[in-house]
């Protein structure tokens, strides 16, 4: 079976996010509690001519499966709705299945870390 | 129907003749206005009075002064076009004050009239803005430019106290005392009493509580130091300053050489000049409390800049920032101290008392089934208990030292935080008039007025 991971809403306002930190790779089992991607959300869009309301959260697995397709890079942007990965049941890659549902996941607001993207480009 | 004449009323500051610039209307004729809603503004100065030696004029060092006017009732305004030859020469003092002057009329006048002494007379709102740089000098609308202390009081008849609210804090501080439309107009109209207010901008260093009670501390002789430190670093360094280094190095000089905690106020009156202590109160946000402050190597001062104003920086003080001092962490209990030892410094020298805007520490988006995801400390990691940890520390604190609480993260849970307060720190309108009616009720219940 397959599910897909796309950027929903975390908060009414967003458009997008980026890409902080990724955890998971391609062909790895993911079970309940393994982290996903570390994402950032700032509500001017990028565009901040004030002090940016950037929000940084944690993309958490709620459910055992295998990460088939990345579509996702460190620093990459992308918006509400967009597929970000696309994940299975079993070991398999179910190749071009129609989706069963969307991945079942926790988000949580984290604190700014080093590890993430933003973290080095200043 | 009802119609009032409004005039400017009163204004003194004797040996000084008060110039006023032409009326700047901020609302259209016809236009519906609240009581105490500011419709209009003047750029004032004061030149000596004839006779009267020479020497520095009170309020020299705000560049920027403004009254802008609200009628006492509310009412239909009718604006006078007649006393003003626009364009640039309606900004300069080309009229001494006379309180009969009329700018406009009100009609439909509410009913609160009769309860009024002077109903015509306008309310004035004095706003006054020290330059970060006389550079900054952008003559257009209520206070322009980039200063590093703004300010402003309703320049009210004799009959009470003015106390001082000092704020000293990031956007949910500054939002509420200085507003995010016309500087210092929406709070004042929800302020009855006599109160000025003061906002200092947390550029380009954190306010948080080691660096605040470092710049009460420190002495003319360690500013001195600093100061040659910096120009050491910036002169002799690997990489060549360029013009965004110097300007971050002065205004960060600025910053470390000065606690506005000690500053003093002129303010204008009906009735004269009056002199003000040192600020009552100091508002303060537990936002700035970050984690991590740069510690000097060498001279063991502490600074912390928000990630967005690093960028401002050029190379070289990026490079000073990234050899000459050590991140130090801080924890829980740390930050903790830190105020104690703020707190207590701040009523020692100058008698303030200190205000604190708590964090908003819950969310509704969370739906976290397991912390295994989480690094421990789980408040180094997720923001919800680390804003939960650090208000508690706040309340425990209370038991121990006299300061008050704004509980920020109660007023953002009744009003729905993802509407009022999406990112934790900047409020929406509403929020910032509930977080504002509390910090007034606050003032009004705390018995440490003082005039000076």
């Amino acid at each position: 079976m397959r599910h897909e991971l796309r950027l929903t809403k975390i908060n009414p306002n967003m458009n997008a996010a980026v890409v902080e930190t990724i955890y998971a790779t391609t062909g790895s089992a993911l079970k309940v509690g393994d982290r996903l991607c570390d994402l950032s959300v700032d509500l001017s869009s990028g565009f901040s001519q004030y002090c940016p309301p950037i929000s940084y959260f944690r993309v958490v697995v709620r459910e055992k499966v295998w990460l088939q397709k990345l579509l996702i890079v460190p620093g990459g942007s992308y918006d509400v709705g967009q597929l970000m990965a696309v994940f299975s049941t079993e070991q398999d890659d179910p190749g071009e299945e129609a989706p069963a549902r969307l991945l079942r996941i926790t988000t949580a607001g984290i604190a700014h870390h080093s590890g993430m993207w933003s973290a080095g480009d200043r | 129907m009802t119609t009032l004449a409004l005039s400017c009323g009163p204004l003194e500051a004797e040996g000084y003749v008060i110039r006023r610039s032409g009326m700047h209307w901020l609302r259209d004729d016809g236009y519906v206005c609240r009581p105490n809603e500011v419709v209009g503004f003047c750029n004032i100065s004061l030149e000596q009075a004839s006779g009267r030696r020479s020497g520095q004029l009170p309020l020299a060092s705000e560049m920027e002064l403004h009254v802008a006017f609200a009628p006492r009732i509310g009412g239909r305004l009718r604006v006078s076009h007649g006393n003003s030859p626009g364009g640039y020469l309606n900004n300069l003092g080309l009229h001494v004050w006379n309180p009969n002057d009329v700018f406009g009329y009100l009609e439909d006048a509410s009913h609160d009239e009769a309860a009024i002494a002077d109903p015509g007379e306008l309310r004035l709102l004095m706003i006054a803005g020290r330059r970060m740089s006389g550079l900054a000098d952008t003559n257009i609308g209520i206070l322009p430019g980039w200063h590093s202390r703004s300010r402003a009081w309703w320049c009210d008849r004799p009959g009470g106290d003015l106390s001082t609210l000092l704020c000293l804090g990031l956007c949910d501080a500054a939002g509420v005392v200085r507003g995010n439309e016309t500087p210092f107009v929406e709070a004042f109209e929800a302020i009855p009493s006599p109160a000025q207010f003061v906002y200092v901008p947390d550029h380009p260093i954190v306010p948080c509580a080691p660096i605040l009670l470092e710049q009460l501390m420190r002495s003319p002789a360690q500013n001195e130091t600093l100061a040659a430190d910096l120009s050491a670093a910036l002169n002799s360094g690997s990489v060549v300053p360029n013009a965004d280094d110097w300007m971050f190095a002065g205004a960060l000089l600025y910053s470390l050489q000065n606690s506005p905690m000690r500053d003093k106020y002129e303010v204008l009156t009906p009735t004269g000049l009056r002199n003000l202590g040192p600020a009552d109160t100091i508002l303060l946000s537990m936002a700035a409390e970050v984690r991590s402050v740069l510690r000097h190597k060498k001279l063991g001062y502490s600074v912390q800049i928000l990630r967005h104003r690093q960028t401002a920086a050029g190379p070289a003080i990026r490079s000073w920032l990234s050899s000459a001092f050590e991140p130090v962490k801080r924890t829980v209990k740390d930050v903790q101290r830190d105020y104690r030892k703020l707190i207590d410094a701040v009523a020692a020298q100058t008698g303030a008392r200190v205000v604190i805007l708590n964090r908003m520490s819950t969310s509704g988006y969370e739906d976290i089934t397991s912390y295994s995801a989480f690094d421990a400390p789980l408040g180094d990691t997720l923001e919800n208990i680390s804003a939960k940890e650090m208000n508690l520390m706040l309340h425990d604190l209370a038991e121990e030292c006299d300061f008050s609480i704004v509980d920020v993260d109660a007023i953002a849970a009744d009003l729905g935080g993802s509407e009022h307060l999406p990112d934790g720190i900047h409020h929406s309108a509403a929020m910032q008039a509930m977080v504002r009616s509390e910090i007034m009720h606050i003032l009004s219940t705390a018995d440490h007025t003082t005039s000076n």
